[in-house]
């Protein structure tokens, strides 16, 4: 008999199993797909793999692409530790944006480098801060799903950014384009060796080793992670419960407000369309692929550029729709959630116990 | 009497190391209110959601009209006749009611005919209720009563009502007591599972008290040749006192002193109302009760967690009025409360972790005392395992891993490294085996030689075998304080439980 239970204990390494599975998961779904769009799937995983690896130049794109995922990665993983969901990265990262454009045209434009970037760089995290902060209070007073406002506020300041570089914060001698003047060359992240990584991709990681540290080595990092996982027992051990929603969640800002500071000084160097592409929904996905450790954010984060940058060679080697990257994406997520609720069962066949998944 | 039309025999069901239920038999006829009788946690729930089908017995057989049935799931149940009414109703609030009946009734039914058979049903039993409402608009009693609908259109011969009353407002309890009265009328079979002495007294033509999974008397008890008192005693039991060693420890200063202490239970239950007492240092001070009574809001809120509305409270020397206290928060306090797996500690944190819950001003260190100072966090986890024999691979297992006693001791363990002057220990040996049990009382009595303690309780023989003093709440009131070591007097104290004072 084959009897289908619930699992008493957590699997020992549930988060391994879930990601993996996510991965293999996420492969078949993509031979499914190149299969069914006449490619052999072999073909078109070495395309992947070739438009990543060919070249330090390749490469080099994929940590450039890692490099906000980090921050939001890194977002989501600091609200999830307390159980709170951060869809809102993606505005929160906006609002960056526009800080640190901001702060680099307007407030400082003849400063030199060494000042102008950290107060570039505060500015950001502020700007993500204060946005997740309304989300934050709604929740700590009103009881308000922060689900719903943190996503729905992604909108809003996306649609503000865009009447900022339509309207007042248009470029005069931009020819019409939308978009900001480029900002003062003071303001532009350093970048490494003929590639494009900046100075931002150190700082993301330097930004995972701190959060870890936080949640591991603090007294606040402590309460934190015993409030995500019961409740009960926070307030049976008298914590601040709602004092600690607003805190994760202006830090869980502030990392995402420096995704948009990272983007705009590292790589636009303005404010223009092209900033909201989606990192801050990706990063729920890097965050949960690295089990929400944020040391393991940098390796889920660079796992997750590899496949964009893969899916973009599949468009220009073998003329697939880069898309696909998006359905793999996709489909990492669905396995990764498969592969936890699977990992909380036990597959038990005539007397012996197996783990499921 | 007629032959049975249903009968439980030898039925055991185990939930980890407790037993819920063990070999119990049982007798159900027609046209008969058969009361199941017994404390919280007794395991009355547990038997009759086997019989409904919602749990899997271990062992033991159903025979339902003579032969032998199992019923894997409440449909099951309910094809053979037998139906529960939960505490906790199965509906969908915002759909009406014809439409959550259509839900379960539909197919025997069809759409179109449930209104009418709803209708006819209703007025069968004299269960009012306006099909077209939505579930959310009813009150608690007509939520009841389109269960006990379902359950006749789906044709329960054996309708189980658990704790029925525990929600209702007195005249909805009156109303309900007629629909019940009428099913009895026409020969339908009711289990009233209850702690509460006068439904029985009022319902019942058979009794069965459970006490620790079994039944206390085999035999169903004739309920018209029982009183009040005979129940409480039978219910509550009056097992002998387990020796423990109880050293003389003098009686120092007082530490917590309430003066007519009130609040709302923020926690379940009823309120609790005019409390006063006092407990020194070196004295236990028990306030036992059955479950219910108001002792949980009232321990929520001596331990600061949640806020009274009236009343002093003096500790340490220092007064403070209900809101006072309920602001500064309690922290001089240890606590080992009633949820040991849920409020008591983390299950998916370590041991170690699980050591700095309610001690982080201890663990301060580095950057303006912001840091955790995890060594002496996991030292002083490991030191509580070795000297309370805490059975664990070490202090980086998980507590959702021990057993329930071991988990107390880390709890215990804990509480007792914080030196405060007050120890409240809510239900501490709830579900815990004896070794563990007498384990946990042997720390109880070596505390109160430093502290004053404050025992919460449903167990009549842990307050026999630990108290000095002995507070009885019933219905959110303490009624009596009554000293341990007066022996005519502690035999009032089970009668006081169920709320005779005689």
């Amino acid at each position: 008999m084959i009897r289908v239970e619930k699992r008493k204990e957590p699997l020992r390494y549930q988060g391994a199993v879930a990601a993996s599975s996510a991965v293999v998961i996420a492969f078949l779904v993509g031979c499914v797909i190149f299969a069914g769009l006449g490619v052999h799937p072999l073909t078109a995983y070495l395309a992947m793999g070739k438009g990543v690896f060919s070249s330090v130049d390749a490469f080099s794109e994929v940590l450039v692409k890692a490099t906000p995922l980090i921050f939001t990665g890194l977002a989501v993983a600091t609200a999830a530790s307390m159980m709170l969901w951060n869809i809102g990265a993606e505005g929160q990262l906006v609002w960056g944006g526009i800080c640190a454009a901001g702060t680099a045209l307007f407030l400082f434009p003849g400063m030199d480098a060494w000042l102008v970037i950290p107060l570039v760089l505060a500015a950001s995290a502020l700007g993500g801060l204060v946005w997740s902060l309304i989300p934050a209070l709604l929740k700590a007073k009103l009881k308000v799903n922060e689900i719903l406002t943190t996503l729905l506020l992604n909108y809003v300041a996306i649609i503000y950014m865009e009447h900022l570089f339509y309207g007042p914060w248009r470029d005069p001698a931009g020819f019409g384009f939308p978009g900001t003047a480029q900002i003062p060359e003071a303001a532009h992240l350093v970048r490494f060796a003929g590639t494009r990584i900046s100075l931002g991709f150190p700082l993301a990681l330097l930004c995972a080793v701190f959060l870890y540290y936080l949640l591991k080595k603090s007294i606040w990092g402590y309460q934190v992670l015993v409030i995500g996982k019961e409740q009960r027992a926070a307030r049976y051990a008298g914590f601040n419960v709602n004092g600690k929603i607003l805190t994760v969640m202006a830090l869980s800002g502030a990392f995402a407000g420096m995704a948009g500071m990272v983007e705009v000084c590292g790589i636009h160097y303005r404010l223009q369309t092209g900033l909201a592409v989606g990192y801050g929904y990706d990063g729920i996905i890097v965050a949960w692929l690295a089990g929400l450790n944020p040391l393991a954010v940098p390796f889920t984060a660079i796992l997750l550029g590899a496949l964009f940058v893969g899916g973009e060679q599949l468009q220009s080697v073998l003329g697939l729709p880069s898309s696909i990257s998006l359905i793999l994406e996709g489909a990492l997520l669905f396995g990764l959630f498969a592969g936890q609720a699977l990992g909380g069962y036990t597959v038990t066949i005539s007397g012996r116990s197996k783990v499921a998944s | 009497m007629s032959a049975p039309v249903i009968s439980l025999r030898g039925l055991s069901k185990r939930f980890g190391p407790v037993w819920a239920n063990r070999e119990v038999d049982l007798d159900l006829y027609s046209g008969r209110v058969h009361a199941l009788l017994g404390e919280n946690g007794a395991g009355k729930s547990t038997l009759m959601s086997i019989l409904a089908g919602r749990y899997s017995a271990d062992n033991g057989t159903v025979i339902r009209h003579g032969r032998e049935v199992s019923f894997n799931s409440p449909a099951k149940a309910l094809d053979h006749g037998v139906g529960m009414v939960y505490q906790r109703f199965m509906l969908i609030e915002s759909m009406t009611v014809a439409e959550n009946l259509a839900l379960t009734v539909g197919k025997k039914y069809g759409r179109q005919d449930v209104d009418h058979e709803i209708r006819q049903t209703a007025e069968q039993y004299g269960l009012a209720v306006d099909p077209e409402k939505r579930i959310f608009e009813l009150s608690m009693g007509e939520r009841q009563r389109v269960e006990i609908i379902k359950l006749l259109m789906l044709d329960a011969e054996v309708l189980i009502f658990d704790e029925p009353t525990s929600v209702l407002t007195p005249p909805e309890v009156d109303a309900l007591f007629v629909v019940i009265d009428r099913l009895r009328s026409e020969g339908k079979t009711i289990v009233l599972i209850t702690h509460k002495l006068e439904e029985v007294l009022k319902l019942a033509d058979d009794i069965s008290i459970m006490r620790r999974g079994r039944l206390v008397i085999s035999e169903p008890i004739d309920a018209r040749q029982m009183s009040r008192q005979q129940l409480a005693r039978l219910m509550v039991g009056r097992d002998v006192v387990l020796r423990v060693d109880k050293k003389e420890v003098a009686v120092g200063e007082t530490v917590l002193a309430l003066q007519g202490f009130s609040g709302d239970s923020h926690v379940g239950g009823p309120a609790f109302t005019d409390v006063t007492f006092e407990i020194k240092k070196g004295e236990i001070f028990s306030i036992i009760g059955v479950a219910g009574n108001g002792q949980a809001g009232l321990v929520s809120a001596i331990a600061g967690l949640t806020r009274a509305e009236a009343g002093t409270i003096t500790f340490a020397g220092t007064t403070y009025t209900a809101r006072e206290w309920g602001m500064a928060g309690a922290r001089e306090i240890a606590y080992v409360p009633e949820d040991r797996y849920h409020s008591g500690s983390i299950a998916s944190m370590s041991i170690a972790d699980n050591f700095g819950l309610t001690r982080l001003q201890a663990y301060k260190t580095g950057f303006a005392g912001m840091l955790l100072d995890r060594e002496k966090m996991a030292a002083d986890g490991s030191r509580a395992i070795r000297e309370h024999n805490i059975v664990v691979e070490s202090g980086e297992d998980r507590a959702g891993t021990l057993s329930g006693g071991n988990l107390q001791k880390v709890i215990l363990a804990r509480e007792l490294t914080r030196n405060a002057k007050l120890f409240i220990a809510e239900q501490p040996t709830q579900g815990l085996d004896i070794s563990a049990t007498e384990d946990i009382w042997r720390v109880l009595l070596e505390c109160r030689e430093k502290a004053g303690v404050l025992l919460v309780t449903g167990d009549l023989k842990e307050v026999l075998s630990l108290s000095d003093r002995i507070g009885v709440i019933f219905n959110g009131r303490l009624l009596e304080v009554i000293d341990a070591h007066d022996s005519d007097q502690v035999d009032r104290v089970g009668l006081l439980m169920a709320g005779v004072r005689s």
